[in-house]
């Protein structure tokens, strides 16, 4: 899961990524701007490997993109790919007022 | 809870029925009368119990039930596969209440996406906390 490239992106795995909470806050982090792992390590009480390897997993499902200048990388959020995710929900966001409408026809048409 | 704007909310959907509890979770809970609004299936409403449900020809979702207070509460979990052999994880929760005309107030709460075996980005904060309070005691 951590070694797959952006285009295999798929929904599992952006919920993944997202349901450990200290990934949750460095993609929010990565949100505001771009940041090097020392600037968002300063921000963490986690060691800067752990940090990369959640900056790894992030990259895998295209939650994070890297930009390399001579010797820094740089990171940062790329919200586009929390689209499966939204879309995702989306989908049931349509799907249950829809099968409501079909609740209640069936409540009218019960016998007491 | 700690969710932000960059996790998937719940969904909350609140319907006023003209129908008295007792006929709505009938309607939650039979077979036959679950077939005719969310699709095939065997549900039982007992907590445990896990049924097969079709809301979609070809895409069935696995549920087991969560919980089960008759003509109050039924909480199930949903878990739909995605298009890569994996499965997202849901919850799907239907409360009754009265209402003072004989009807019911259904709300319909379907919560908790995340991927089948993670943590929900609820859980994972509620876990953090259990945590710090476990390593509180042990101190």
């Amino acid at each position: 899961m951590i070694n797959m490239a952006p285009e295999s992106l798929d929904h599992t795995g952006v919920f993944r990524a997202l349901a450990d909470p200290t990934r949750r806050a460095v993609f929010e982090r990565l949100m505001s701007s771009e940041m090097t792992v020392s600037d968002l390590t300063s921000g963490f009480e986690v060691s800067q490997p752990a940090i990369s390897q959640h900056l790894a997993a992030l990259r895998g499902v295209g939650l994070v993109s890297e930009r390399r200048t001579g010797r820094f990388a740089f990171y940062k959020a790329e919200p586009a790919a929390l689209a499966p995710l939204v879309d995702w929900i989306d989908r049931y966001r349509a799907f249950w007022p829809e099968r409501i409408e079909r609740l209640k026809d069936v409540l009218k048409g019960m016998d007491q | 809870m700690s969710d932000t704007a960059e996790t998937p909310q719940d969904i909350v959907l609140d319907y006023e029925l003209d129908e008295a509890p007792e006929k709505v979770w009938r309607a939650l809970t039979r077979p036959e009368l679950v077939a005719a609004w969310l699709g095939p299936n065997d549900i039982e409403a007992e907590v445990g119990r896990r049924f097969s449900l079709e809301p979609t020809p070809g895409k069935p979702v696995d549920c087991e039930v969560l919980e089960a207070d008759p003509e109050r509460r039924l909480s199930y979990l949903w878990r739909e596969a995605d298009e890569r052999g994996g499965a997202v994880d849901s919850t799907v929760t239907f409360e009754v209440t009265p209402t003072p005309l004989g009807g019911s107030h259904l709300r319909l709460v379907h919560s908790g996406f995340r991927a089948a075996g993670a943590g929900s980005m609820t859980d994972a904060a509620n876990d953090n906390t259990l945590m710090q309070r476990s390593l509180k005691w042990a101190a």
